[in-house]
């Protein structure tokens, strides 16, 4: 490792821990924000590639998606807000690369009405431009339609009973991917990507009435409620907040934002645990500084 | 009438997905049911947006009207939701910068404002989050220690450099946190939640179902 790198990064960890020292000793808490800023914007301009090990549930679900036959068809989810783009889009970005390169046809919808239509086109077509895909042909984007428990249990019945066009206006019966998807008994796997609980609703109702297999790349803060469905084989696999993002990166070899991304989220933790041990510290000097003045 | 219609409605929806759940839809008439169902629930659910966007409109009017309290932040309400809503609602027929397709005004806005705008109040979070921790996060108790020092094993464990760390201290000490804590007190916890949830859920649809819980009417 270049001995620049380390330099600048020990002078990072110096600066850090003199504004938290600045911040104890003014109880100032913009210097405890300032260390925060320094943690995150350091490592973008000055990259630093840790190794990223790979978590057994992360690797589940790349064996599962590895597994499909060629030419698959998988829904992948979009049902996240611009708030969590940064653990999310990640996920996306590397599920439809895997995707793409095993020439799977790609559906695409999402249950959220701020912005998942959006992001869902912009991704979709970067990825599909940068494999030679073809909108209709290779991948579709249904949109979004409001009521998700409706819409997840509708299209068991009938895809274009719920979305009879896609999210450009272009009727499903005119787009030749979709002459051959009528509903779930048509999609292979399902890619959930989501940053709220609607991932309950993909296993409860998706894999449990139709006997789907589900995959699922969820924000951090999520990610523990689900360990219980993995458990219990509702759940494919899983991908836990950018960490799970960065390991999926990895697994299809294509390294991105959410593996850029793990440094600033490492230092900003460490940053965390140590300002966690001198607040406690500080609590129990004091604490034992007031015992010893009473006695 | 107010009463007695949403309830009937309630009753009668209730009903019908519970039945059509055990036939079969190509087969029954009851199972065929469900497709239609649907279809108007996502229907209805449209027009809930739209009556979002009514309430929102009506709300933020009347504040800048009677200059309430912050009637100037409300203007920027206002101007936001039609910035948005009109370019989308215009066909792309008459221009390509109407419609949410990529490179309309809709889209733009969205890409260019919104998102970011968003992502940065998300953001703020890890900010609030570093100053608790350092003013807030007490092992005041056993449990509140117990909490904290879960907590800080599991931060660790989650990012590389902490990875490292927890490797020196013993080399299985992440495998260790991810079966005893994540694949066992948290999945543990996380089953009676997830259980006490689904009973709550069943138990409350009875009771909308029922006419006992009438909250959804505004009572």
């Amino acid at each position: 490792m270049n001995i620049l790198l380390i330099l600048a990064y020990v002078l990072l960890f110096l600066a850090g821990a003199f504004l938290l020292y600045m911040a104890f000793r003014t109880d100032d808490r913009r210097f405890i924000y300032l260390s925060v800023a320094f943690y995150v914007i350091f490592p973008v301009l000055v990259t630093l590639r840790l190794p990223t090990s790979i978590s057994p549930e992360a690797k589940q679900l790349y064996d599962a998606v590895e597994a499909l036959p060629d030419s698959s068809t998988v829904l992948l989810t979009f049902d996240y807000y611009p708030s969590t783009l940064a653990e999310t889009e990640p996920m996306s970005r590397a599920a439809l690369k895997h995707l793409f390169r095993k020439n799977c046809k790609v559906l695409t919808m999402t249950t959220v009405p701020l912005g998942g239509p959006s992001i869902a086109e912009r991704v979709t077509r970067e990825i599909a431009g940068q494999y030679g895909k073809i909108y209709g042909i290779d991948y579709v984007n249904l949109g979004y339609k409001a009521n998700y428990v409706a819409v997840l249990k509708g299209m068991g019945s009938s895809i274009e009973a719920i979305y009879p066009t896609d999210n450009s206006g272009t009727p499903l019966s005119q787009i030749p991917m979709m002459k051959h998807i009528e509903n779930y008994s048509n999609i292979d796997f399902i890619f959930a990507v989501s940053d709220n609980a609607i991932v309950d609703y993909w296993i409860s109702i998706v894999h449990a009435q139709y006997g789907k297999r589900v995959g699922a790349g969820v924000t951090a803060v999520s990610a523990p409620q689900y360990f219980a469905y993995l458990d219990a084989g509702q759940l494919a696999g899983m991908l836990g907040g950018m960490k799970g993002a960065a390991e999926y990166e990895m697994l299809v070899k294509q390294p991105g934002s959410a593996v850029k991304g793990m440094t600033a989220q490492s230092l900003v933790h460490l940053f965390i645990v140590f300002s966690v041990i001198a607040g406690n510290a500080t609590y129990l000097a004091k604490r034992k500084r007031r015992g010893g003045e009473k006695a | 009438m107010k009463t007695t219609v949403p309830i009937i409605t309630a009753f009668l929806s209730g009903l019908v997905m519970l039945l059509v759940f055990f036939f079969n839809p190509e087969k029954s008439a009851i199972g065929r049911l469900e497709p239609e169902v649907l279809s108007w629930v996502t229907i209805v659910g449209g027009f809930t947006l739209l009556l979002g966007v009514v309430s929102i409109v009506r709300v933020n009017y009347g504040a800048v009207k009677r200059r309430k309290e912050g009637w100037k932040y409300k203007i920027a309400t206002l101007i936001s939701v039609f910035a948005m809503a009109v370019p989308a609602v215009i066909s792309p027929r008459v221009s390509p910068l109407f419609g949410t397709a990529p490179g309309s005004i809709y889209d733009w806005l969205f890409n260019n404002l919104d998102a970011p705008m968003m992502s940065t109040m998300f953001a703020m979070l890890s900010f609030y989050i570093a100053s608790a921790a350092f003013r807030a996060f007490r092992a005041r108790n056993a449990e509140a220690t117990l909490l904290l020092l879960t907590a800080v094993t599991v931060m660790l464990w989650r990012i590389p450099m902490g990875e490292i760390m927890l490797v020196k201290i013993h080399h299985s000490l992440p495998e260790i946190i991810n079966s005893y804590i994540m694949n066992g007190a948290n999945m543990a916890v996380q089953r009676g939640i997830i259980i006490g949830a689904a009973l709550g859920a069943a138990a409350m649809s009875l009771r909308i179902m029922l006419g006992i819980e009438r909250t959804y009417m505004g009572k």
